[in-house]
């Protein structure tokens, strides 16, 4: 549909739109590591009153971007409406509970429901192993997790919103991976750009209607 | 006549050229009519003439009794808000529309059909539509037609801030419009690709000649929507040629079954004991409600939008801390349930079709958005395992048999509004007496059945004792002076003494 190609082009001096969902079953932090990276804040009281959409532009290096985050709603009986949160996302991360087997398996189901909206290669996914802090109650350890993810080739890090580790690292290797992806896509336009044109859509219609 | 076969001509053209991107077998594309010309999945299968003959045959039939049924349903909505305080306002309004809208598309009708058998003609007919279009009556458009002057006049002052480019789009605008009113009866896809197309060649257009800064675009963008919808809004939102209306209908009769879920059955962690809090949620109800009465799909958003914070501000004061998503959907679907809004699923369909795409695959609004798109789709799909409950219960609540609320009527939050306290209170003394009359009618009934029984029994006694002693009836005795006169032996006795006196 017409939706398809409507994501915000970025403008000179506009950083780049990224969306990025977070999945993953009730209670696994998804909340609170996004507010973490976003706030640097775990559960006090914030100015905000919600917590389920942030923006947070990110700087690498040259070249920043903007982040936008959409939180899901985690339970079971949700699952079956997730999907329409991914329309148009460019990335997803995939959030379990290292002490809680379960939703190390709820993650490998959200995987499945990304494969069947997207494409290979078309977001970025990232498996978190979230509350390192509880590592003495875990239940995953961190190379089921590693090992999973290598085989679904999922960026992979265990992280702790709690103690604020490697939150902001989990979120800004998915930022790099965005940003080299783009690039890599820029250069296939740049080179396959006689068979894109072909495919850019209907302009005779458009012209059609103006008339 | 040539022009429109010209016009027919350049859609499937245009059509063709659109397929060629993606790679489909070809036979299955063309229309399954076999007229040779393109036919596309959304009309099942045909080309849009073919389709558009097919669906006219079915839908005529159809239309008067989804009238029926409409108006109908709407005079019940209309009669259940009149009695809710809070909404009151935005329902005359909405209902207004309603009437509009039903007058607007009865003549749309006429002019449809007399298009049907006047092929030939269709020129002609086509010009008597434009300007009816154009002269529409005043009685039934003056509201409208006094938010479109009001709008048309925002955007030309809107547009001389820009001289000469302003000019211009002016200029487009308005060619696309009319051209979007000629060609106002075809499918309703088409229509929504034409504004989507529009969008995007206006905004290539200003880029390319001027290098706006891209807030400024987004800006011109705003008000050409704005613009654009508020003219095309009568024509396009829940247009005949889909089965939107239908849909708002299965939706408002689905969530009016299920009026009984009760926000401990969805998680919903918002207690509306607190006064704020229950403020919250009417404020939130009423935007969505409101939504309906927006003609522009960006002030449909902000309505969503607007009606999301209030749902968070509840959260918040419920739970002392920030909302996640996990407490936001569960609310919304509540908030959903509660409000039921009016002709739900055509004022997403709407948005859908014809706002900025860019406004709904990101940003706060369209994050929003998704989120009220996941509450009506988790609503149709809603079942007993959703609610925690078990089949048989769900069955129970869903035809009405009993009501979880009325079995919870001791600990009905005391905070609820006076009228529905009243009420349960009412509810609760009126099965007190059903139960009390019930009792005195069975006590009467074994009275009466005692009284029986007793008469009964007298009379068997009676009966018993009268078969026991039959009566013998005797000769009639002598009268009672004749005694002695037939004692005939009395003589034989000797005679009375006679007192004798001692001297003592």
């Amino acid at each position: 549909m017409a939706q398809a190609d409507g994501r915000p082009q970025p403008g000179a001096g506009q950083p780049h739109v990224f969306k990025l969902v977070l999945l993953g079953s009730g209670s696994v932090g998804k909340s609170s590591l996004a507010l973490r990276y976003v706030k640097n804040d775990f559960k006090s009281i914030l100015p905000t009153v919600g917590c389920a959409f942030f923006t947070k532009v990110v700087e690498l290096g040259a070249t920043s971007l903007k982040f936008e985050i959409w939180d899901t709603a985690g339970q079971e009986k949700y699952h079956s409406v997730c999907h329409l949160y991914f329309r148009g996302a460019n990335a997803a991360l995939l959030v379990y509970d290292i002490t809680s087997k379960d939703s190390f398996h709820k993650a490998q189901q959200w995987l499945k429901d990304l494969e069947r909206e997207f494409l290979p290669g078309e977001v970025v996914v990232m498996l978190v192993g979230n509350k390192t802090d509880l590592s003495e109650e875990r239940e995953v350890t961190f190379e089921e997790g590693k090992e999973f993810a290598e085989s679904q080739s999922l960026l992979f890090m265990e992280t702790s919103a709690r103690l604020n580790h490697q939150v902001t690292e989990a979120f800004s290797a998915i930022a790099r991976e965005l940003l080299q992806r783009a690039e890599r896509k820029e250069d296939q336009t740049r080179r396959g750009g006689a068979r894109l044109a072909l495919n850019q859509g209907p302009m005779g219609r458009a012209k059609c209607c103006a008339r | 006549h040539f022009l429109v076969c010209y016009l027919i001509n350049r859609k499937k053209m245009s059509l063709k050229s659109e397929r060629r991107g993606i790679h489909v077998d070809q036979s299955e594309l063309l229309c399954k009519k076999g007229c040779g010309y393109y036919g596309n999945p959304a009309w099942q299968g045909f080309c849009s003439k073919c389709w558009r003959e097919e669906y006219h045959k079915a839908r005529q039939k159809q239309i008067q009794e989804d009238w029926e049924l409409a108006e109908r349903l709407q005079r019940e909505e209309e009669e259940a808000f009149a009695s809710s305080q809070t909404s009151q306002g935005a329902q005359s309004l909405t209902f207004s529309k309603f009437e509009e809208k039903k007058t607007n598309e009865k003549t749309r009708k006429v002019t449809t059909v007399k298009k049907f058998f006047s092929a030939s003609s269709r020129v002609g007919s086509k010009k008597a539509e434009i300007q009816e279009a154009k002269a529409p009556s005043p009685s039934i458009n003056r509201q409208t037609s006094i938010e479109t002057d009001r709008v048309s006049k925002e955007f030309i002052e809107f547009l001389k801030t820009f001289h000469k480019t302003g000019q211009e789009i002016y200029k487009q605008t308005k060619m696309f419009l009319e051209a979007m009113h000629y060609k106002r009866n075809l499918s309703t896809t088409w229509d929504s690709s034409c504004v989507q197309n529009n969008y995007k060649n206006l905004t290539k257009k200003k880029k390319k000649r001027k290098r706006m800064p891209p807030e400024r675009v987004e800006k011109i963008m705003d008000q050409i929507e704005k613009y654009i919808m508020t003219r095309l809004y009568k024509y396009v939102f829940c247009p005949e040629t889909t089965d939107d209306e239908k849909k708002d209908l299965a939706v408002q009769k689905r969530i009016r079954a299920l009026h009984w879920v009760t926000p401990q059955m969805l998680c919903v962690p918002v207690n509306e004991e607190i006064p704020e809090v229950s403020d919250m949620v009417v404020k939130a109800i009423t935007d969505i409600i409101e939504m309906d009465s927006k003609r522009v799909p960006r002030d449909k958003l902000a309505c969503i939008t607007k009606c999301s914070k209030h749902i968070f501000n509840a959260i918040k004061i419920t739970k002392d801390e920030p909302a996640s998503a996990d407490d936001f959907l569960p609310t919304l679907i509540y908030i959903v349930l509660k409000g039921n809004p009016p002709r739900l699923q055509s004022n997403i369909q709407y948005i859908t079709r014809f706002c900025n795409p860019s406004r709904l695959m990101s940003g706060e609004d369209g994050y929003y958005f998704t989120n009220l798109c996941c509450a009506v789709t988790f609503i149709e799909k809603l079942d007993a395992q959703s609610l925690n409950l078990s089949q048989e219960d769900f069955d129970r609540y869903m035809s009405g048999q009993t009501s979880p609320r009325k079995q919870e009527s001791e600990n009905w939050s005391p905070d609820a509004c006076l009228g529905v306290k009243q009420m349960y209170k009412n509810l609760d003394l009126l099965s007190q007496l059903n139960e009390r009359q019930e009792r005195i009618m069975n006590e009467a009934k074994k009275l009466e059945k005692d009284l029986i029984d007793w008469t009964d029994g007298i009379a068997k006694k009676v009966q018993d004792i009268v078969e026991k002693c039959p009566l013998e009836i005797k000769p009639p005795n002598q009268s009672l002076a004749a005694i002695d006169s037939e004692n005939v032996e009395n003589d034989k006795l000797p005679p009375p003494l006679q007192p004798q006196v001692y001297a003592g």
